[in-house]
């Protein structure tokens, strides 16, 4: 079998949406590493709640942007004038749209933790939030990458 | 779905467990530049290893479904962009062990000061912020970046 080859201009947006979706991926999974990683570490509970936050902040959010412009970017090009998308393109929209509710509550909930320290509610959920969304993004991933029905 | 879909969603499923390990890494070392009890250095260079578990998962897919996709997809084993992206990889993998061995010997500094009174330390401070283990930690998530930015472009195929 040959492989598709892409136009060249389809390129950088695919290269940013991708870089984005794994930037998003990492920092993600390092949210739910911090959060399992505070149970039961009441001493250290202030350090991981601040590195949990800054990773959302400074590695989801940035990195959710990148994704989704890139996302834009190449759909465009690849399905212009409004063309219907494929499934495999519908899925990645799906994680990454109604997604973003999940994150604000994953944002939210980070800064909770941060600032009630490892007793609440908040140090539980985070984790499990951002767990749910790593599996989301594993979803798109297998979506995307092997674009079932296409 | 066909075998060349199957494979290339495992390559990709690699490629996102060793980059993302790679992130993972990358965000844990930034947190540990920045604290000085040795307890804390140990709790944060100890979840680096869960980083390194999805970097060696993630490489063995991405490197063995990368193979097998070569020959699925009609490409040569001898096309420059595929031997630079082998060289890439190896090189990613063996800045990021030599890395990797030199933070292992900076956690076992922490857990000896950590067992004996958890005070700040100038030598375990110098070896957290040791500019050799940054550049070496750093330089193979560049090479990584630049190995992803290669399988897109596949320059030369």
């Amino acid at each position: 079998m040959l492989a598709i080859i892409r136009p060249d201009s389809w390129n950088l947006p695919l290269f940013l949406h991708v870089l984005g979706a794994i930037i998003v991926f990492g920092s993600t999974a390092t949210v739910a590493i911090l959060g399992f990683a505070s149970q039961g570490r009441a001493e250290h509970a202030a350090l991981l709640s601040r590195a949990a936050l800054r990773t959302f902040l400074f590695g989801i959010v940035p990195g959710f942007i990148l994704m989704r412009a890139g996302a834009q970017w190449i759909a465009d090009k690849e399905f212009p004038d409004g063309a219907k998308t494929p499934g495999w393109v519908d899925v990645g929209f799906l994680v990454s749209e109604p997604g973003i509710v999940l994150l604000i509550i994953l944002g939210v909930l980070t800064w909770m933790w941060k600032r009630r320290g490892a007793g609440g509610r908040a140090a539980r959920f985070v984790p499990l939030l951002a767990s749910l969304y790593v599996i989301a993004l594993g979803i798109a991933i297998f979506a995307m990458s092997g674009k079932p029905g296409s | 779905m066909t075998t060349y879909q199957w494979l290339l969603f495992l390559h990709v499923t690699g490629a996102f467990l060793l980059l993302g390990g790679g992130v993972i890494a990358g965000a844990l070392n930034l947190m540990a530049l920045g604290r000085e009890r040795p307890s804390e250095i140990l709790l944060l260079f100890g979840l680096i290893r869960i980083a390194v578990v999805s970097i060696l998962i993630g490489t063995l897919l991405a490197f063995v479904f990368g193979l097998w996709l070569v020959h699925e997809a009609g490409y040569g084993y001898g096309e420059g962009w595929i031997v630079a992206a082998i060289i890439l990889l190896v090189l990613a993998n063996a800045l990021g062990g030599i890395g990797g061995r030199r933070d292992d010997r900076t956690a076992r500094l922490a857990r000896e000061l950590a067992a004996s009174g958890d005070a700040p330390s100038a030598e375990l401070r110098g070896r957290v912020r040791d500019p050799i283990s940054l550049a070496l930690s750093y330089g193979s998530g560049l090479v990584l970046v630049a190995l992803l930015a290669i399988m897109i472009w596949k320059p030369g195929a």
